[in-house]
């Protein structure tokens, strides 16, 4: 017998579901609303190179990232690579440097570092983390002996490394390398900051410099069958992640000859990576900034957090609810809630907040232009990063324990009160202060949906850049990079563990 | 007194028929183990008992009141009915002494204590689940589950997880526990020692049926089929027919437990520690394998027709090629073939 989730519960998770849904169901009907406006649209020379930039950005990104992330990788769990501690940090500290706070670093330092090949390189710098991240974990807890039975059977180094160990980290590389896609397609900041037209950039300019609502619709459609397909593509891989032997016994790292050689490399990447913004951000602070952006400043910073923990509450209680009748209670429903959900996820941040846009000003003006349709749009953006992190804890209390509590005579509330939600409380935290981190950087969404005249860290951030008064910019850059600075150490510190594990 | 009664109790899983109309009966204070395979559908039978699984079939009847038919269920909050999970599965986040009240009004402590010193655990009341050892947990599992002095308990193999030696204890103290408290218990197991050495009555599980059910030493000296007497522990299995009220085989003669009908055809089932190997230079059956665990040995026997495994003395058993001559020892349970005799 199924247990049937609290009545509270799934009025919750289906809410939040509606909420992740209503951006791409009122772009949906816009479009359908005026299918030869949009035709017309798509057929202009003007959307065809926004297509050819889009694509040519995130295939080069694409492959360096992912050339780049599984070389850091496999060189420091794997090999002798000297200053390896070092590396294995270094390798994963540029997620903790928001994309357009990069930008910010590279212009501001450079003037006229504009176009292709500038968001090609700090795209590229921002994105291989993912890879990186995700090959190390799935190098680690291979087993490594496999290469070793190879060798003895008489295949050489190359041989082993394409039969052997490139089917153990190619799941991880395919599903990281789509994430690193989807990323460089949904970019705002960064590649507006670095003046490189892609969809994003033309969403937010045909509505920015007309108000032409429908040549906005239409690339933002565009953008979003563009992300549908890498999405599908992401999936697919997924399912076919193998489960190999874990590893035994002590690790046996491979000699590499001119192990020095790949030091300066990789200390070179990271240079590019971190060392720039942060001389960036340093070189501008010292310039100083005026009493007046100050205050500014505070009031970004009140507001920056005001937004995100209110945003990271409600998207906790929703994630919560969703993953408690999904996870919990398995209710047949789930597939349902959870496929909305990741599509809201996988929309650019720019066309949730384009179709909330047209949905405040046609639909509800009561909140156009108040802090809830920010707070909607934070649900839509980022309700699976709550997902995400709730998911294992509550996956990992034992259902024996329901069942104990209910045979002791107690109630499904009292059970969830008493049992699961205390057990389960410090996965509740984490993911209450990850989600908060993470939308505190938000850009895009907040650009076009805040109230007149509010700032957060990030919009003063890209307003200052745009204006090039990059010292007056540089403690909101400097601010952001510390915020997004803890989620990173703290995966870091998760990877170090692992690493640390097995050496 | 009829504690728990099943009539025709009956559970699907989609097509797939899990239990296949069981009827018993438990008795107040008794302990019964319900003795079958993995995948016998042991699990489904406590599950439904509990009230984590509704039944497609039949009832199921608790101090002569109905709990679950296909019409209606009792929720598992309201039956009375406790369990002892295979994993202890204790609330992490509880100390030992709050695991045991978590079913019980929170200021009776002096069940608690009772319990604590019942299961011996007085020194660890205040110790958290994850400072203690799995025999441990399994006590407090115990304790949590009669706190509330339950109708009955049921306990779904709760030693499965341990190693053997700790088994052997934890077996004796659930046993000791169970009888002191006087509640009723239900258990399932795959280990057949254990089901005959803790159970007032054992209850052979087969295809989501029972097979049989009877004491312990009658389960063992007279299974009800050949199938009984193979899964208890190992049996030679051979034929022969029944004349003049002696079961012929061949290995001779042999004395029929239960009763026989002249002329029948049938199988008789023997336990290996029931031959007795006798050296013998002029016999035809010859010692052709020998496993030695100490205080006996297992030695295969190849006669002229059949090859048969027999239990002896471990130092004195025969050598690999030692002709033997073959007797057994007591009486034997004779199978008659399914077949109609008219």
């Amino acid at each position: 017998m199924r247990q049937k989730p609290p009545a509270v519960l799934v009025l919750l998770a289906v809410f939040a579901t509606l909420i992740s849904l209503i951006p791409i169901a009122y772009l949906l009907f816009r479009g359908s609303q005026a299918v030869d406006e949009l035709f017309a649209e798509l057929t202009r020379p003007r959307t065809l190179e926004l297509l050819l930039n889009t694509t040519a950005l995130v295939v080069s990104v694409t492959l360096t990232a992912l050339l780049i992330g599984v070389l850091q990788a496999w060189l420091v769990v794997r090999t002798n690579l000297p200053f390896r501690n070092f590396f294995a940090v270094a390798s994963a500290l540029p997620l903790a440097m928001p994309s357009y706070v990069a930008a910010f670093g590279w212009v501001s330092l450079f003037p006229g570092f504009y176009g292709f090949w500038p968001s090609w390189l700090v795209m590229t710098l921002v994105t291989s983390p993912y890879v990186y991240l995700a090959v190390a974990a799935s190098l680690v807890s291979s087993n490594f002996q496999a290469e070793e039975v190879a060798r003895s059977l008489g295949k050489n180094r190359w041989q082993v490394v394409k039969n052997v160990t490139w089917p153990i980290i190619r799941p991880a590389a395919t599903a990281s390398s789509l994430l690193v896609a989807l990323y460089t397609l949904s970019e705002f900041g960064a590649v507006a900051t670095l003046r490189f037209q892609t969809f994003t950039i033309g969403v937010y300019n045909a509505y920015r410099s007309s108000f032409d609502r429908n040549a906005a619709a239409a690339i933002a459609i565009v953008l979003v069958v563009f992300t549908l397909v890498i999405l599908y593509g992401e999936r697919k891989s997924r399912g076919k992640v193998r489960n190999f032997e874990p590893h035994s016994g002590k690790r046996i790292r491979i000699k590499i000859s001119g192990r020095y050689g790949f030091a300066g490399a990789l200390f070179a990447i990271a240079g590019l990576g971190i060392g720039v913004p942060v001389a960036a951000l340093i070189r501008w602070s010292v310039v100083g900034t005026s009493r007046a952006e100050l205050q500014r400043v505070i009031d970004a910073v009140i507001t920056t957090i005001g937004y995100s923990l209110a945003a990271g509450a409600i998207i906790t209680v929703f994630a919560l609810a969703i993953t408690l009748v999904t996870v919990r209670y398995k209710s047949s429903f789930a597939g349902g809630i959870e496929t909305g959900v990741w599509v809201g996820h996988a929309l650019p941040g720019i066309v949730v907040a384009l179709s909330l846009v047209f949905l405040g000003a046609n639909l509800l003006p009561g909140i156009y232009q108040t802090v809830w349709i920010v707070l909607i749009a934070y649900v839509a953006l980022y309700l699976p990063n709550g997902l995400a992190g709730l998911r294992n804890p509550v996956s990992q209390i034992p259902l024996a324990l329901d069942e104990v509590g209910r045979s002791l005579g107690k109630s499904r509330m009292h059970i969830l009160r008493r049992i699961t939600l205390p057990i389960i409380s410090p996965g509740v935290m984490a993911a209450l202060a990850l989600v908060t981190l993470t939308v505190m950087k938000e850009l895009p969404a907040t650009l076009l949906l805040r109230p007149t005249g509010v700032d957060t860290l990030a919009t003063r951030l890209w307003a200052l850049t745009d204006a090039s008064s990059y010292a007056a910019a540089a403690p909101y850059g400097l601010l952001l990079f510390l915020l997004g600075g803890i989620p990173a150490w703290l995966l870091n510190r998760q990877i170090r563990k692992t690493l640390d594990a097995t050496t | 007194m009829k504690k728990l009664e099943l009539h025709n109790l009956t559970k699907y899983y989609g097509d797939q028929l899990v239990l296949d109309g069981l009827n018993l009966e438990v008795f107040e204070g008794e302990l019964i183990a319900v003795l079958g395979s993995s995948g016998v559908g042991k699990s489904t039978l406590i599950r439904t008992l509990a009230g984590f699984e509704s039944i497609d079939g039949g009832e199921i009847y608790l101090d002569g009141n109905l709990i679950a038919s296909k019409q209606m269920e009792t929720p598992a909050e309201k039956r009375g009915i406790t369990i002892v999970p295979q994993a202890a599965s204790l609330f992490p986040h509880l100390t030992v002494a709050q695991n045991i009240a978590f079913g019980i009004d929170k200021h009776d402590s002096e069940r608690v204590q009772e319990l604590l010193r019942l299961t011996q655990l007085e020194d660890l009341a205040d110790r958290m689940p994850e400072n203690l050892s799995g025999g441990q947990q399994q006590r407090v599992s115990l304790a949590r589950a009669l706190a509330p002095k339950p109708r009955m308990i049921l306990l779904d193999e709760p030693f499965s997880a341990l190693d053997p030696e700790l088994r052997d204890q934890l077996r004796n103290d659930v046993r000791r526990v169970i009888k002191a408290d006087g509640a009723t218990a239900l258990l399932v197991t795959h280990d057949q020692e254990e089901a005959l050495s803790i159970a007032d009555r054992v209850a052979v599980m087969r295809d989501g049926a029972f097979a049989q059910i009877g004491e312990p030493i009658e389960i063992y000296s007279a299974p009800a089929d050949v199938g009984v007497a193979t899964f208890l522990g190992d049996s030679v299995i051979i034929r022969g027919e029944v004349r003049e009220g002696k079961v012929i085989t061949d290995l001779g003669k042999l004395n029929p437990l239960n009763n026989v009908n002249e002329g029948t055809v049938g199988r008789v089932a023997i336990r290996p520690e029931n031959f007795y190997l006798q050296p013998n230079p002029k016999a035809e059956n010859f010692v052709i394998g020998r496993t030695f665990f100490g205080h006996d040995a297992l030695l295969e026997v190849q006669t002229p027709t059949i090859r048969i495994k027999a239990r002896s003395n471990g130092p004195f058993a025969p050598e690999i090629g030692m002709p033997v001559t073959v007797w057994v020892r007591g009486a034997v349970n004779f199978y008659a073939d399914a077949t109609p005799t008219s």
